[in-house]
């Protein structure tokens, strides 16, 4: 087995600290260490995937405390050897952007706001839905009589977002529910 | 792709067309400049002049819509300067099959055209056969009916002129493309197309892609390292969520969907299972009961038994003929006959075309559940301006999602690789991974349902269903389990033990597997392969950077597909210095073959195109919608009221759904004179709603621009920067007027057209960044998938009189 | 042996990793921008965005070019900015003897207004930015960081064409010797850049005019009295004495 282009970097870097600025020869009490601390010293690495195109580039996530404090490529991925585009060298604020959504909303019908509610609430709420429409709309035949036993009033779409493992579970539960009309971004 | 990202190395000639790889799939260029440093000549044929052209050898503009002809062009210059890989088009390809009476082909429609359901009648393609039910060929090639023929008298008709004419490329550059290009159909020479959504979003788009099926089985560059079709899959996870099938009209693994004419699991596998009696075809979809058999066993576990039919009458059936795709969604949305639904990490407010339209549909809604990162034009479309909101009876529930590394699972890549990432951290705040949403939700409606309550509850209460979603345990079913002790080649298998490989599938309710292609990557011999990291390689596969043993690919860990046709009967690579398999005498080494059939000298051996009923790469496309061979259609909405191919102006066939917010612009329609086309950006993602909230991101491309050349500038008085108005029939635009050398002006049967071209990843929900640039595009779409036509329609520019969307 | 990159502009397919990659690494806010009918941007480097892939594109003979530039400080062996800022400051610029980074230190946040000016001014490249909120000098720092625990500079880490390359000064410039051989067959005017004087070694395919003003030290004399080229050769070791 090769050794991995990751292990060799690793291995170079191991005991090097930082150097101290007193060895340049200037007084520098007064000045900040230009190098105070590598941001990802001591931090775990974790593998993870670009979650843009299909060129699938890994990267490395630093973490610290169960916070990804910094990310870059992973030079043992074959296909990117360590590089990113502009998207891929943007995981680490992608992932702790404060835009993200936190907790679960809700916008009632003809309201003009979104109320944060939680998961239970909403999910009980959803699945409500679901059976209330499913009941009313549930087709056994078509209109020549053939058995078809579909609901087609209820439609799911995504996502190529998800993993393997989401989609194959996507699609098992939409069927059973007996959903036509489900698609995704393959299509458009 | 049929190859992989690291074997665009071996290429000697790369063409780029249909896709700005150096833009949207910027890592690939690592490849594509590493085949460069070794020789090889990059050209991108493209309407833009983009970073991808910048860095090729040279780039050729052509109109958007046009790639046919294009294409077509190549296949004469091919044909009729012998050019091709006589060997491998008369052993690998069906250009000696004889075509069956029938067929005919006259002023641009086949044979079997009904004109009342836009359709043709497919049984009128088919081949001659003998008595046994085979084929008959002509291996001379030389039979007036045989492939080749019709092949060469069909596209006799694309000329270099009527091409140039036509696609507004010259002559000159028309022949620097094709003698490069050409020039790779030699044994020992490799040449690939890279496409991606450049080709497919046309109501040709599957037909573009058939050409380039077509000149690379010509020049025998299938199946070879450097060669083969690659397409470049967009979306993070687009390669696995189309094998696991999110998508109507397939179930996981790309097994057909059941239709109302299919009451039966026996009725189902008898008009799906194709059936061949030439014994030297492999004709491996023969396999299909099994593979179906084994996902509705791991659908419905127990519940599913071989006497029941595995529970097939528990499935939902789709109407014969009917299209259930997002066009024809968003229309029955908009016309009120669909309630609710989920959006799962997607944005149809913003990505579907014709956008005004499809948020009007949204409006209609009892209920909408949206699964996403951020707020999107979708979840908020209630409150989207010039709405008001109290007016809008739609109950939005909206999830907060986990991002990549806050979740473990798989992916695919393009090349087919199944890549594990790990967990770094828990999701932000109360933030899920859909995986543990939909478990729930499904739990939590199984939960309402009891035997006598509600409507036909089986379906739903006997599913064999999670009751906390776990990747690992997931990657498992998707393998497959067996469902007994059973002994398989030699080696015993107790009951809920992993299947080595989908040849121990079985049609006996034996085995599940929740998708075949990814049967034998969670192994009980090999673990969970796609979390394998071993770079190490035999000196023959690191000569092509195969990298077998680096996370696992499907099927069966084959790395570049219909590899058979890399060598000679002999079982001899065609290329030693690149060869991807090489029969030693008593196996193959390289690459996992396509079958590990002795070669075909041998007489136990089998075709190599083993997914095709008759084992044979396909010239002659009997299968398709629209026709045997790709003809030059244009695109519905055109500039031009004539070309030279034919009389059939636009594709006979497209899709479209009809209501008063469907308009379409004439062709040559004088008020919408310029060619729109629209496309993604490096900087952003598809519609944006991930990438605009990035703050890198958004500072580097802040907003909607509309790129145009100094040309068309100069006769509309626009300055380059300044705000314009870009509409189309159905809508308007704002967007910053980006005038650059890098658009042409086309010469087309001696006119000029203009084309512009615009991202799409702009949304109201960002402040200040512009809107939906499909409020512009058209509801058509190609005949055999449903693709809307995103790469051309009619529009005009204007100076913006008011800037609204832009500030 | 000081280290160096060699930037081969040549394989640039301006994908803007290096420019997001450096900001991430950095933690470096951003700026509101706007669409300008231009993909560059922030349209100029500023105190928040150390590292700016640069556009132009040209028909040439009825042929388009796209040139892309990924700019940042060429770590002058011979800094003029060090000169000036330490003529005020003690200390307020250092050079790192082992990879030749020239550093901004916190010191600079005691140059006056004025001063800062002056040190920018002195660039020959243009390229020190005045943060006016904490009073500090920014500019890219060679991922000074980083390579002291081994690890290669950020942006040529993330480079995925081999445009950004990192090493021993003499494996760099020996580089792009070989490279612009290769480069001048289809680009008769391409040339390497200020190589004597710099760290940061550029090959560019063409007349440093049709990428933008600052690419040379020569070329940077438009709009000031004394040409920056002129104030460069001034500002080699002796320099010392005109700040006495």
């Amino acid at each position: 087995m090769n050794i991995s282009r990751r292990g060799f970097m690793k291995l170079a870097g191991v005991g090097v600290a930082s150097i101290s600025l007193s060895q340049l020869g200037l007084d520098l009490s007064p000045v900040q260490a230009y190098a105070a601390g590598l941001k990802i010293e001591g931090a775990q690495e974790v593998i993870s995937i670009c979650p843009f195109c299909a060129v699938s580039c890994h990267f490395i996530a630093h973490v610290k405390d169960g916070k990804i404090v910094s990310t870059e490529g992973d030079p043992d991925y074959p296909v990117s050897e360590g590089s990113l585009c502009a998207k891929g060298a943007a995981m680490l604020s992608m992932h702790n952007s404060h835009h993200r959504l936190q907790k679960p909303k809700y916008r009632a019908p003809y309201s003009d706001k979104w109320v944060e509610k939680e998961w239970d609430w909403v999910l009980d709420r959803i699945a409500q839905n679901v059976k209330k429409t499913r009941d009313k709309d549930f087709k056994t035949h078509n209109a020549k009589g053939q058995e078809v036993n579909r609901v087609e009033s209820i439609f799911h779409l995504g996502s190529s977002q998800m993993d393997n493992e989401e989609c194959a579970l996507v699609h098992q539960g939409v069927r059973g529910l007996g959903l036509v009309h489900f698609d995704h971004q393959a299509r458009i | 792709m049929t190859n992989h990202w690291c074997d665009i190395e071996n290429a000697d000639s790369i063409m780029i067309i249909g896709s700005n790889a150096a833009e949207h799939h910027p890592i690939s260029f690592k490849w594509v400049l590493r085949a460069k440093d070794k020789g090889a000549t990059v050209m991108h044929v493209d309407p833009k002049f983009s970073r991808t052209s910048a860095r090729s050898d040279f780039h050729v503009p052509l109109r958007s819509g046009t790639d046919i002809p294009f294409m077509g062009g190549m296949i004469n210059y091919v044909l009729s300067n012998k050019l091709y890989f006589k060997e491998y088009v008369a052993n690998n390809t069906n250009a000696a099959f004889i075509v069956g009476k029938d067929y005919k082909f006259k002023d641009g429609l086949f044979s079997g055209y009904d004109k009342k359901t836009r359709t043709y009648d497919k049984s009128k393609w088919a081949f001659e056969l003998d008595d046994k039910g085979v084929p008959k060929r002509d291996p001379s090639l030389k039979d007036p009916r045989c492939v080749f023929q019709m092949l060469k008298k069909h596209y006799s008709r694309y000329s270099l002129d009527n091409v140039s004419k036509t696609t507004g490329v010259t002559e000159e550059n028309l022949l620097k493309v094709y003698k490069t290009f050409a020039a790779t159909g030699k044994k020992d020479k490799a040449g690939t197309i890279m496409y991606a959504l450049g080709w497919t979003q046309h109501t040709v788009g599957v037909q573009n892609i058939r050409t380039s099926a077509m000149l690379q089985l010509l020049l025998g560059n299938i199946g070879i390292a450097g060669g083969g079709i690659n397409a470049l899959r967009g979306e993070p996870n687009v390669q696995g969520s189309t094998d696991h099938c999110i998508l109507w009209h397939i179930l996981p693994g790309y097994l057909p969907m059941p239709k109302a004419s299919m009451p039966t699991f026996e009725a189902y596998t008898k008009a799906t299972t194709p059936v061949s009696h030439d014994p030297e075809s492999a004709n491996w979809w023969q396999h299909k009961p099994k593979y179906m058999a084994s996902l509705l066993k791991s659908w419905r576990g127990d519940n599913a038994t071989a006497k029941n039919g595995f529970a097939y009458k528990m499935l939902p059936k789709a109407d014969d003929g009917e299209d259930y795709s997002y066009i024809f969604l968003f229309d029955r949305m908009y016309k009120n006959e669909i309630r609710g639904g989920f959006v799962f990490g997607t944005n149809p407010a913003q990505s579907v075309p014709n956008s005004n339209k499809a948020r009007k549909g949204l409006d209609n809604l009892d209920w909408l559940v949206v699964a996403e990162l951020h707020h999107t034009e979708t979840s908020d479309n209630w409150h989207r301006p010039g709405i008001d909101p109290l007016k809008n009876k739609t109950e939005v529930f909206l999830l907060p999602s986990a991002q990549r590394a806050e979740k473990a699972g798989s992916i695919s890549n393009s090349g087919r690789w199944l890549l594990w990432h790990y967990e770094a951290c828990k999701p932000m705040g109360e933030s899920r991974s859909m995986g543990n949403i939909y478990v729930d939700i499904i739990n939590r409606v199984r939960g309402l349902y009891s035997a006598k309550n509600g409507a036909y509850p089986d379906p739903i209460l006997t599913l064999d269903w999670p009751s906390f979603y776990d990747a690992e345990d997931m990657a498992q079913r998707i393998n497959g389990r067996f469902t007994k002790d059973v002994e398989f080649k030699g080696k015993k298998y107790k009951k809920g033990q992993q299947v080595p490989s989908f040849v121990a599938l079985g049609d006996d309710g034996s085995t599940s597997s929740l998708n075949w292609l990814y049967s034998g990557s969670y192994t009980e011999e090999g673990g969970n392969k796609a979390k394998r990291r071993d770079l190490s390689q035999t000196p023959m596969q690191a000569k092509i950077g195969l990298f077998p043993n680096f996370a696992w690919c499907w099927p069966v860990n084959r790395r570049i597909l219909y590899n058979r046709a890399s060598v000679d009967a002999n079982g001899k690579p065609w290329n030693p210095a690149k060869a991807v398999i090489e029969w030693n005498g008593k196996k193959w080494e390289g690459d996992v073959p396509d079958g590990g059939w002795p070669p075909n000298a041998t007489g136990k051996g089998r075709y190599p195109f083993i997914m095709r009923k008759e084992g044979h790469g396909q010239l002659y496309g009997p299968g398709l919608q629209d026709g045997p061979f790709p003809d030059h259609y244009e695109p519905v909405e055109t500039p031009i009221t004539s070309h030279p191919f034919s009389k059939q102006l636009s594709s006979p066939c497209y899709k479209s759904v009809k209501s008063d917010m469907d308009k379409l612009a004439k062709p040559g329609d004088k008020r919408f004179p310029i060619v729109l086309t629209t496309y993604s950006m490096t900087e952003h993602w598809c519609g944006g709603g991930e990438t605009r909230n990035v703050p890198t991101l958004l500072e580097a491309e802040p907003q909607l621009y509309v790129e145009m050349s100094p040309e068309l500038a100069k006769e509309k008085g626009i300055d380059n920067g300044e705000v314009v108005v870009v509409e189309s029939i159905r809508g308007k635009v704002e967007a910053v007027a980006m005038v650059t050398v890098r658009m042409t002006p086309f010469k087309v049967k001696g006119k000029i057209i203009h084309e512009v071209g615009m991202p799409f990843c702009f949304g109201w929900t960002t402040k200040g960044v512009g809107d939906a640039t499909n409020r512009l595009t058209p509801a058509v779409g190609d005949p055999n998938t449903t693709i809307p036509e995103y790469k051309a329609c009619l529009v005009n520019v204007s100076k913006a009189k008011k800037v609204t969307e832009l500030v | 042996m000081p280290k160096a990159f060699f930037v081969d502009t040549s394989r640039c397919t301006a994908c803007r990793g290096c420019q997001i990659a450096c900001k991430e690494w950095h933690d470096l806010p951003t700026t509101a921008t706007k669409q300008n009918g231009t993909h560059q941007n922030p349209p100029d480097l500023n105190a928040s965005t150390y590292k700016l892939v640069r556009f132009s594109e040209h028909r040439i003979d009825g042929k388009v070019e796209w040139y892309f530039f990924p700019d940042q400080c060429r770590h002058c062996l011979d800094a003029p900015c060090l000169e000036v800022a330490n003529g005020y400051v003690e200390g307020a610029v250092i050079q790192d003897k082992k990879t030749g980074a020239i550093i901004y230190t916190d010191r600079c946040k005691q140059l006056k207004e004025d001063e800062c000016e002056e040190v920018t001014e002195a660039c020959p490249y243009n390229v020190p930015r005045r943060n006016t909120g904490t009073g500090m000098m920014m500019k890219c720092d060679m991922c000074i960081d980083r390579q002291q625990a081994g690890l290669i500079p950020m942006c040529v880490k993330t480079c995925p064409t081999g445009t950004m390359n990192y090493g021993d000064r003499a494996d760099m410039l020996a580089m792009a010797e070989k490279t612009l051989v290769k480069v001048k067959k289809e680009y008769p005017r391409a040339s390497i850049v200020d190589a004597k004087d710099v760290n940061i070694v550029y090959l560019i395919q063409d007349t440093p005019e049709r990428y933008y003003e600052f690419v040379t030290a020569d070329n940077s004399a438009v709009g000031l009295p004394m040409s920056r080229k002129n104030f460069l050769a001034g500002m080699t070791k002796p320099a010392k004495r005109i700040f006495g």
